[in-house]
């Protein structure tokens, strides 16, 4: 509960993915770590906009800085993308549940009813 | 060339109700807010344009207090036999078909998730740029240029 008070903007892979560009990003790390420089070569949009994707990327932990001598290189870190996975097992469960509510819920109506 | 699966998921369901309350229990957010949350769970719908591009928006309460707002837009309702809407954030497209045999109701209802099929995409590219090292340039011209298409 104490989380709840001060709690930081939620950063999820959803958020991650919710916009092209970083899906587009989420691509170009799949093959390989990469500097922010050749990242934002890709892109049409300026060098401001897309590091701005990437520290949303970071804070999402899709992604992760490693310093490498003088340059940042980043990387996919590939386990958080897993998550999705377990997140549709979740999901299924949630819907089943639901189902049995409606089942419960009609089942009420109808004796109400009737 | 490969083709991109849309990720679904799908459950089906009969229920011992007429397809006349079981579409009652949809169209009315009184009856829809009873039953949406999971156990323990309650469901306030702000607002429920209930028509062929109407937003839907509500919010499920946690029974840790956690709220979860959802917003979704109704792309198709075709009385007490389909509604299907989009979801965003996460983004899904959800159908829900009702078929009745006069006693008892159906429900069959499937979501698909788009950016799912995509990340299981990544995930591969990924994979195989592990055991093509030597190839990854070439690997990531091909994904960027794939990427215009997305």
């Amino acid at each position: 509960m104490v989380a709840n008070k001060s709690k930081p903007i939620r950063r999820d892979i959803f958020q991650a993915i919710a916009d092209p560009t970083r899906r587009a990003i989420i691509f170009l790390l799949a093959v390989g770590a990469m500097t922010p420089n050749a990242i934002a070569e890709h892109f049409k949009s300026s060098r401001q906009a897309v590091s701005k994707h990437l520290k949303v990327l970071v804070e999402c932990e899709v992604v992760n800085q490693e310093q490498q001598g003088r340059e940042i290189h980043y990387h996919l870190n590939s386990e958080k993308m897993k998550e999705i996975e377990k997140w549709l097992e979740q999901f299924k469960k949630v819907m089943e549940n639901r189902f049995n509510n409606l089942d419960q819920y009609l089942t009420k109506l109808k004796n109400q009813k009737s | 060339m490969e083709t991109l699966h849309d990720r679904q998921i799908s459950l089906k369901r009969t229920f011992d109700v007429s397809l006349e309350l079981m579409w009652e229990a949809w169209k009315n957010p009184d009856h829809l807010s009873q039953w949406w949350g999971p156990d323990a769970f309650t469901t306030t719908i702000h607002k429920m344009d209930f028509q062929e591009g109407g937003e839907w928006l509500l919010t499920m309460h946690g029974p840790d207090g956690t709220n979860y707002p959802n917003r979704s837009v109704f792309k198709e309702i075709s009385p007490m036999k389909r509604i299907s809407y989009d979801h965003f954030n996460p983004d899904f497209l959800a159908v829900v078909d009702f078929e009745s045999d006069g006693e008892q109701t159906t429900l069959e209802w499937t979501m698909t998730f788009k950016t799912a099929a995509l990340l299981q995409a990544v995930l591969k590219a990924h994979n195989a740029a592990e055991g093509l090292k030597q190839n990854g340039i070439r690997l990531q011209q091909y994904i960027t240029e794939k990427l215009q298409k997305l």
